[in-house]
């Protein structure tokens, strides 16, 4: 564990690094914020409950189960993946295997660090929760005390039991075949969401008369609730201790943490007989999963055939090696299942129901539509777009040492993420439009304002990958999650609200006089028009300026 | 056909290189060695235009390796200390790649490329991903690669390493046969027999600053150990500086 601690010691303490201190700062400050919003969001949700009378407490405590559920599937899939890396995969366990240590402390020791990384937020973020359940129930020491223990519990118990589908599955899994697990994975995550969405059916929670009675809501509610599992023995430990019944509270804290334990146990015993096993097998040649596509004797990159020779060669091989790599896949269709998810939302929102007129509802959520595909798109670009930098690795010598310059490299870049994130975010636009039955106007402002945004955010990110490049990482994905995919983040954000502030206004105009069938003034006329020239401005800058500053960090690096 | 006047990189805790001037002709093999830390990979990297000097100008058949790097490349054939690749490519892939980047012709990157695989044994693996490569594979492919797009200056880190016995005699005869046909060849090892059996000249780094260069003959003189070998003749040195 020692090297693990050091290096991470080293990174937050380097006295010389301005760089690792202003990083600090920014995600203390991002998280502060998070952390306070989601503390304001639930104490507020909660005081709404408790205003409802019989219902309130029954609300709070579905929430609460609700709540557990999805810590523990968020811990169990994270767990899960890092499991896989830490222990399989990374790249330092041939040296470890080398040395004259047991396997099951080698496989405790990557356990316990794999753990750390994949309960860390579940565990700064459930905090909030808890202390907003804390003051609305007006409970004392021995709550929070008791729910921190609940939490790490809950952290136990899904570590070890994705600790042991990974050894079970690596044991099993023919050799080199690991990698399919992220696969499955992958696709099991996003049917899971799509099923639990589709059972949930959020959209039946805000119109109460599709429910026969109120008996069959409640039902409906509770039909959650197993008592042999984990997550139940947690959320009771946390209800009982919230109305202060200790014994109950504390028997099943002791059966939730008796469970963590004998798990632990069992996970040391299995890993002593599997897990050298398994990491024998991982360790196989590496094959290609697919041969090459070729349809009535051409190749798939004769599509590219409008690419100068550098640009085509950069783009093929970025197409290879995404495809390629399992790992990206899953999380493809993750996006596809969020989308499906997303056009969904705009199919069932129930319009005709609310005391608004329905053609400006419709409207504003065309407008707000615009806002949030944009969103989603920044946080693909943010995924895929901006690690695109950093997925050259320690390979980045060819494209320095190549008599290409880095400016075709970044737009060759541009152009691979820009093309398919355009298509997919006009054809969401445009199929949420058609969904809310908005105007041409709508139609074509939204879908001429997603025109200068995609590019606008492709750029961004871009331009801020090279900026802020991590070749070292073995997981490219990770810059993201740095200083440089903050700051992105942030621009993005900081961008997509800024043109929307810009329209919003003539928007609302241009609409209304269509409405009622009114002109514009001379000066209406030049708002409107310096209004969009602004925010195309904006989307200009956000393009040219960081692709400008990447290609000069990476000049000078 | 290598000129590096005055080249100082200082990476702000470090002065790598300091002040480094030499010359290599066409046709030349010239050989860098020094102790570990010494700047060779520095000096490497500077000439293949990886990193840009922090002063002093390196020009590559004439061409001005900071005004016009695209074209000074274009006639660098380079190969690093340790073989990064795209690990998802296959072989005869990750040769189309650079021959792309090379804008070497399609006729040309055919023949070149089945050459070159069968020259350096990777004609079988071709088709398998560089990620199921042996360590040796990878840097035969990068050697491969640095030569299909026929280039005049050969800039090469440490070139044995990873590589059998076989393969070290294998390079060394290319070499020999590239120097023939006039390509410069500047190479950095810590393998002193080779330096010493392949190259024309050889150059001393350490603490960034060259120590003394020419031919064995040369460098004894500035050593003043006599017919010494160049070990003796590397330690003397490093130990007087």
């Amino acid at each position: 564990m020692r090297p693990r601690l050091i290096t991470a010691r080293r990174g937050l303490m380097s006295p010389g690094s301005r760089h690792s201190r202003s990083r600090v700062v920014l995600f203390g400050a991002v998280g502060t914020i998070f952390w306070l919003g989601t503390f304001a969001v639930f104490y507020r949700v909660l005081s709404y409950f408790q205003s409802v009378e019989d219902f309130g407490n029954i609300l709070a405590m579905k929430l609460l189960s609700m709540l557990m559920i999805t810590f523990s599937a968020l811990l169990l899939f994270s767990n899960i993946i890092n499991h896989l890396s830490n222990i399989y995969l990374s790249r330092d366990l041939p040296l470890l295997h080398s040395l004259p240590v047991s396997t099951e402390d080698l496989f405790m020791s990557r356990w316990l660090g794999s753990l750390a990384d994949s309960s860390w937020m579940v565990i700064v973020f459930s905090l909030p929760v808890f202390l907003s359940y804390g003051l609305i129930f007006k409970a004392g020491m021995f709550y929070y005390l008791v729910s921190l223990g609940a939490i790490f519990c809950l952290c136990l118990i899904a570590s070890s039991l994705s600790a042991l589908a990974v050894l079970l599955g690596a044991a099993i899994l023919p050799a080199g075949k690991i990698r399919t697990l992220f696969v499955v994975l992958g696709v099991g995550l996003a049917i899971m969401l799509i099923i639990i969405l589709r059972l949930i059916r959020p959209e039946q929670l805000v119109n109460p008369d599709s429910f026969a009675s109120v008996v069959v809501y409640l039902n409906s509610l509770q039909a959650l609730s197993i008592p042999y599992l984990p997550t139940t023995w947690i959320t009771d430990t946390v209800h009982h201790a919230l109305n202060a019944r200790w014994k109950t509270s504390l028997f099943n804290l002791a059966l939730s943490f008796s469970c963590a334990l004998t798990l632990i146990f069992a996970i040391e015993m299995i890993a002593t007989r599997l897990y050298t096993r398994g990491f024998s097998r991982a360790q196989t040649t590496a094959r290609r999963l697919f041969r090459p596509l070729k349809f009535f004797g051409r190749s798939w990159e004769d599509v590219l055939f409008f690419l100068s020779g550098q640009a085509r060669a950069f783009a093929v091989k970025d197409i290879r090696t995404f495809f390629r790599d399992p790992t990206q896949w899953p999380q493809l269709f993750l996006i596809c299942a969020l989308i499906l998810i997303y056009l969904y939302n705009f199919s069932v929102l129930p319009l005709d129901k609310s005391p608004i007129k329905t053609i400006y509802l419709q409207n504003i959520f065309s407008f707000l539509n615009v806002g949030l595909a944009a969103f989603v798109l920044s946080a693909i670009a943010a995924r895929f777009v901006f690690p695109a930098v950093s997925a050259e690795g320690e390979a980045f010598w060819i494209v320095r040492s190549a008599p290409a310059s880095l400016k075709i490299f970044l737009w060759s870049k541009f152009f691979l993420y820009f093309i398919p994130l355009l298509i997919l975010t006009e054809l969401l636009i445009a199929a949420s439009n058609l969904l809310l039955g908005v105007t041409p106007f709508m139609m074509y402002l939204s879908m001429l304002t997603i025109l200068f945004l995609v590019p606008a955010i492709t750029g961004l990110a871009v331009g801020l990958g090279a900026r802020f490049p991590d070749f070292k990482s073995e997981n490219p994905a990770l810059a993201a999650t740095g200083l440089g995919g903050v700051v992105f983040m942030l621009l993005s954000f900081g961008l997509i609200t800024a043109v929307l502030i810009l329209e919003a206004g003539p928007v609302y105009r241009i609409f209304m006089a269509r409405l009622h069938g009114q002109g514009f003034s001379a000066m209406q006329i030049m708002w409107f028009l310096l209004s969009f020239i602004f925010a195309i401005c904006l989307c200009l800058c956000s393009l040219f300026l960081p692709m400008i500053l990447g290609e000069k960090y990476l000049r000078k690096i | 056909m290598i000129e590096m006047d005055n080249v100082t990189k200082d990476f702000g805790t470090t002065v790598a290189v300091n002040r480094l001037s030499l010359h290599v002709g066409k046709g030349e093999i010239y050989g860098f060695i020094g102790p570990n830390g010494a700047g060779k990979t520095t000096t490497i990297r500077l000439m293949g235009g990886i990193i840009e000097p922090t002063s002093g100008n390196i020009r590559i058949g004439g061409i001005d390796l900071r005004q016009n790097p695209v074209a000074a490349k274009r006639i660098i054939g380079f190969v690093p200390d340790r073989p990064f690749l795209y690990e998802k490519l296959t072989g005869s892939e990750f040769m189309k790649f650079i021959g792309d980047l090379y804008g070497v012709g399609r006729k040309a990157m055919a023949a070149n490329t089945d050459k070159l695989l069968n020259q350096f044994a990777l004609f079988e693996w071709r088709d398998e991903i560089i990620e199921a490569y042996s360590h040796g594979m990878k840097q035969r492919l990068i050697l491969a690669a640095a030569l299909l797009h026929e280039p005049g200056v050969l800039v090469i880190d440490e070139p044995m390493v990873g590589l059998d016995p076989a393969a070290v005699k294998m390079v060394k005869d290319i070499f020999r046969t590239l120097a023939a046909q006039n390509v410069t060849i500047f190479l950095s090892t810590h393998t002193l027999g080779i330096a010493e059996d392949l190259c024309d000249r050889i150059g001393v780094i350490h603490r960034g600053k060259l120590l003394a260069q020419g031919t064995m003959a040369e460098l004894n003189h500035a050593a003043k150990t006599g017919a010494a070998g160049l070990e003796e003749v590397f330690l003397t040195l490093v130990h007087e500086s």
